[in-house]
Formats: C-alpha cells, structure tokens, sequence
C-alpha cells in the first residue's frame, strides 16, 4: 500500500498534472488531423521529454499517445480519413452513421468504449502483466505467421461484398508492402531504380489515399450529391451510450479482454486487436448484416479492443523491455534515457515510478471523456461547411499529412496513386479495408513466414507441431473453408430443387 | 466505371502472372531456398488462384461479357473535368510547391477547387488565404513540419 501512496505522490503534483492535462490536449490536436497519428505525436512529444524528470515525462507519452488513438477516430467518423490502421477497421460503419445524421452516436460509441477498453487494459496491466509477457514471449514465428494469417483473413470475412473481392484487396496492399528494400534478402523491390521507394510504401499516404482523396474525387464527380449530414454541437454524444452499454455489455467486455490480450504480444498491438475483434463481433452478432451500413455493435467491441491493445502494448515493454509497438519503442528510448532499464529489474529498482505509470494510465483514459467530449463538439464544425468548400481544404491536409510522413513528395505522389487505385477499387466494389492490412502487416507476415520455412527446412507441418501454432493454424484454416462449405451446400440445395 | 466479373476475373488473373514473371529474377538468401521472390510468388499464386474463382463463377453463372459497364460520370463531360481538375491540382502541387513555396501553391490548389466545385470567387478567394495560412500556422510552425518555403511569404514562418 505504501508503494502505491508514494507512486500517487508522485503522480499527484501540480506540475505533473498540468504536463498530463497540456500533453492530453495535444495529443487530441495531433490525432484529430487527417494524417497525423499518435505515433507522431508521440515522436513530437520526445525532444520536450528530455528537459522532464521519468514521471511526467512517461506521463506526458502515455497521456498524448491514449489521446490521440480515440482523436483518429474524429476525422474517420466525419471525413471518412482514418487516423490509425486500427481506426479503418470500422471507419465504414462510423461514416455511415456520420451520413445518416448520427455522427455524434459513433463518436460517443468511440470515444466511451475507447475508455472503458484503456481503462480495462490498465487494470489488467496492473494485476497481470507478468503472466501475460510470459505467454507472449513463449511466441516464436510460427505463433505470429498464424495471427497474422488470422488477422488478414479477419479482414478479408469483414468487409463488405463477396470474399474473392475482398482477397483482391487484400493481395493488392500485400503486393504494395513488397516494394522495397526491407525483405529476407536484403534485395530492393519494384523500385525501378527510385531511392525513395527503398524504404517501402508508407502506410500513412496509402491510406490518405484509399480512404480520403477516393472519397475527394468523389466528391468533385458529383459536386452536388455530397450527403448532407448534421452537425454535433447541438446534439448529446453521451446519450446514447449508457443504452449501448446495455445493450452490448458482453462486446464492450469481449473487445477490451481480446484487445488488450493481442496488445500484449510483442509486435501485434491496436490495429490487429481492433481487425480481429470487429470480424468477432460480427461473426457472433445477432444482426452480421447490419455490419458495414452504419451499425454500432462493431465500433463498440473494436473501440474497445483498440484502447485496451494500447495498454496491453506496455506488458512486454515494462515487464520485458519488448517494445509491443511503435510507440512503446520510442517509449523505451526515453526510459534508457532517463536511465532507466525497462524489464524485471525496474519493478524492484523503481517500483514507485511503475505504479506511477499505471496511475497515469488510468488518469489519461479518464480524462479523456471531457477533453474528448470538447473534441469532437469542436470538429463537428467541420459538418457544416459546404462540400464545395470542405473538399478543397481536406484535399489539401490531405497533401500536407502525406508530405509530413517523410517531409518528401514520395508521400503525396503515393497518396495520389492510392487514391486513384482506391476510387477505381470501390467502382468495382472492392472493399478498401483489406488492402490497408495487407499493407501494414505484409513485412510481418513475409518476415515470420520465411523465418519459419528456413526453420523448418522447407515442412508445412511445423506450422502445426507446436501447440498454440496448432490451434491458431486450424483455427484459421476453419475460418477460410466455412465460405467454401457454405457455398457446396447451397449449390446442392439449389441443384436439389432445380426441376430436371 | 465497373469491370463485368469476367473482365475482372481476367484482369487479376494477369496481374498475378505478371507478379509472378517479376519475381523470377529476386535474390534468394544465401545458402538457402528462400529470399525476396519468396512473397510474391506466393502473392502471385494466391492472385492467379482469386483470378480463376472469380472468372470461373462468371462463366458457371452464364456471364460471357467483357469490357467495362460505363456509370454515368463517364459521359458528362462536366464531371469528367472537375475529377480531372483535383488529380491535376495535386500534380501541381508536387512540381510547384518546391520553386514557388507552401504558400502560394497551397493558395492555387485551394482557390481553384473552390472555385471547380462552384463557390463564387471572393468566398473562394478570402477562405482560400485563411485555409493556407492556418494550414501553414498549424503543419509548418505548431508541428514543425518543413514545408517548402517561398521569400515572398518568409514572414508567415
């Protein structure tokens, strides 16, 4: 108990807390812009953190990082532009809503659930972080190339239209993550030559471009068939989400276990957890064909999963010194520069500065109710403006958040491709979602893949000899052949009642 | 623009051998099967495989016709231009923001979208300038974010 005193007296001081409120708050001006993500914000956040002592400057991280995960789903919602691969998961259902008038219900869905699950995650980084990294670290390549296989197939079940239109995206945005130097052997890929293309497709300009800039070129088609949607500043964002709460109690409950139990695997983090849990909350839905038109239920288990990821993200950094994402390993960083070792030896050192941490988490997904509330009253002004004047403003942060990436124009001309290749995928009703998964876990898949065929000399069946991989592994080779059965068992039903 | 499931087919079916064609010749790691032709051969075999379903299940549904059913976008020239005009306006923006600066190209990119989509020119022009600099305040001095500079705009940074 005393512990937890002397970590609340750390946390609990008017300097601290004015750094978690002003860092909160930037964290929410970072996420909320169309391009900018809580990596960035983060990245921002460490050359202030070098004048900080560890609390607030973990404080300021954790705080900024919570902030800007819920800020992304802000112009997903009302511009169809996901801040976050995480956020794209259900970026359909909440524009939806934003089109049919309701865009104050998806943020509330987002911004209540997205706490609940941060709030979830912390509790269980507190009492169980220990165990849990054990698991994790007992993952070895065949345990990841199955989750991604399972997170990628979640992708391709989930979007709307039929799967094969779903696997064309997806093999699209795997083929886009091939390009590059970043591979097995080193060698470069479909650059033709270009330097900049070395590093790969940043993930960032694709998914303007598929997402935002289709939808621009959209809008300059059809200038006056822009949907007219309403504004949120005279609507409640909280009514409606205690009747959620009621309503889907096992989702909210389902997303924040699986979220932060994904989140605690080195490497997997927020945008699997939030892939994986939307495909689970349709899959048991009462209504799966409700998914994809503007349905809550979605938002509600995959808000949940994406905050409570973020959490678990910091197992394996804390307890192992494992960075679990991008994030937690700039956090590393800042650790080993205050001169602190993350692993099991700071829970002896400095045990104060870790239960300090979890204070912090659980004060930064509280705060972020009223500072996400003042958010997203302020950015439903952006509904009201007319589409002709919207539509060039978007397309310029358009350009700019691409060109912030790498501070080079590869981004906006990868962004103007993918916006291209995006409006011509939705012309012919192929969903856009799966290509962004492709495209962010395609090193991962191929990495884990060609890792475990040198391992295994070449055997398919060492992807089945250990026994999470094993289960991992017919679990998705289930998934994939219920579509296959389903289809012979029609066609025999059809062929049954056919008069000959 | 929507390609009929045939053509479709068809197309990805294409794209697969030509990925597969392309990683022919992608190193392998040294003493080992496997290198950077290992993922797109797969992609490739998978993209083959996606190709035949769908152009197959055209054919058992009795769907024989290629080419390409034209929405109606396609034949108005009006709409045409205006998609033509944003897809340009970036291309502008990439070739003109390094020699004239953020600033004025920014200005451009606004003011002529406005104006394409239909908002009358002093609105357009008044929302275009705060648009820019508020864009520039934000991006290039808040965020840091090296936007390309212009002398003529140098007291805005």
């Amino acid at each position: 108990m005393g512990i937890y005193l002397e970590a609340a007296g750390l946390v609990f001081q008017p300097y601290v807390l004015a750094v978690i409120f002003c860092s909160a708050a930037f964290g929410m001006f970072v996420g909320a812009i169309p391009g900018l993500a809580a990596t960035m914000a983060t990245a921002l956040l460490v050359p202030v953190t070098f004048f900080m002592d560890p609390v607030p400057a973990i404080a300021a991280i954790v705080t900024a990082t919570a902030m800007a995960i819920f800020a992304g789903d802000i112009p997903g919602t009302l511009l169809r532009m996901p801040g976050t691969p995480a956020s794209a998961a259900y970026v359909q259902d909440s524009y939806e809503m934003t089109k049919a008038g309701h865009p104050e219900a998806a943020l509330g869905a987002s911004l209540v659930f997205s706490a609940l699950g941060g709030i979830f995650g912390t509790l269980v980084l507190i009492t169980a972080s220990p165990v849990l990294a054990e698991v994790a670290l007992k993952f070895s390549s065949f345990e990841y190339f199955w989750l991604v296989v399972l997170g990628l197939s979640c992708a391709v079940f989930v979007s709307p239209g039929s799967p094969a239109r779903g696997l064309v995206s997806l093999l699209i945005g795997l083929f886009a993550a091939t390009i590059g130097i970043d591979n097995p052997a080193g060698a470069p890929r479909y650059t033709f030559g270009n330097v900049e293309l070395y590093a790969g497709i940043q993930f960032i300009p694709a998914m303007i471009g598929l997402f935002a800039v289709s939808e621009v070129i959209r809008a300059f088609l059809a200038r006056n068939e822009t949907p007219k949607v309403a504004n949120t500043r005279n609507a409640s964002i909280f009514r409606q989400q205690f009747k959620n709460l009621v309503t889907y109690p096992v989702q909210a409950i389902r997303g924040s276990v699986l979220g932060t139990a994904i989140g605690a695997l080195p490497g997997a983090g927020a945008d699997i957890a939030a892939w994986i849990s939307y495909a689970v909350s349709k899959k048991f839905s009462k209504t799966p064909k409700k998914f994809g038109t503007g349905h809550v239920e979605g938002l509600v288990e995959a808000g949940a999963s994406n905050n409570g990821a973020m959490s678990g993200a910091w197992i394996p950094a804390l307890v192992f010194g494992i960075p679990g994402d991008s994030i937690t390993a700039i956090v590393i960083g800042v650790l080993y520069v205050k001169g602190i070792n993350p692993g099991p030896t700071v829970f002896i050192n400095d045990p104060q500065l870790i239960y300090a941490v979890f204070i912090v988490f659980l004060l930064a997904n509280i705060i972020m109710l009223p500072l996400g509330w003042l958010a997203i009253k302020g950015a439903g002004t952006i509904l009201s403006i007319p589409s002709r004047i919207l539509m060039p403003i978007i397309l310029m942060f358009c350009i700019v958040g691409s060109f912030a990436i790498n501070n080079s124009p590869t981004g906006i001309i990868i962004m103007l491709v993918f916006g291209i290749i995006g409006f011509l995928m939705e012309e012919n009703d192929i969903p856009i979602a799966p290509a962004i998964l492709g495209l962010v876990l395609g090193p991962m898949l191929e990495q884990n893949f060609v890792t475990s065929m040198i391992k295994s000399q070449g055997s398919f069946l060492a992807f089945f000899e250990r026994p999470i991989a094993a289960g991992l592994g017919i679990f998705t080779l289930v998934i994939w052949s219920i579509p296959l059965v389903l289809l012979l068992v029609n066609r025999g039903k059809s062929a049954s009642v056919t008069p000959s | 623009m929507r390609a009929t499931d045939l053509t479709l087919g068809i197309l990805v079916l294409l794209g697969g051998i030509a990925i597969y064609v392309s990683a022919m010749g992608f190193e392998v790691i040294p003493g080992q099967s496997y290198g950077a032709g290992t993922m797109p051969r797969a992609i490739a075999f998978a993209t083959i495989g996606v190709g035949l379903f769908i152009a197959g299940k055209a054919l058992m549904a009795g769907d024989r016709s290629l080419g390409f059913e034209l929405r109606d976008w396609v034949r108005s020239g009006r709409a045409l231009f205006r998609a033509g005009t944003a897809l340009v306006l970036i291309v502008v923006y990439i070739v003109a923001a390094p020699f004239v600066g953020f600033t004025p190209a920014a200005l451009f990119v606004l003011l002529a979208g406005m104006l394409v989509l239909g908002t009358r020119p002093l609105p357009a022009i008044a929302i275009s300038i705060v648009a820019t600099i508020a864009i520039q305040q934000s991006f290039g001095r808040l965020l840091l974010v090296p936007l390309p500079r212009s002398d003529l705009f140098s007291f805005l940074w």
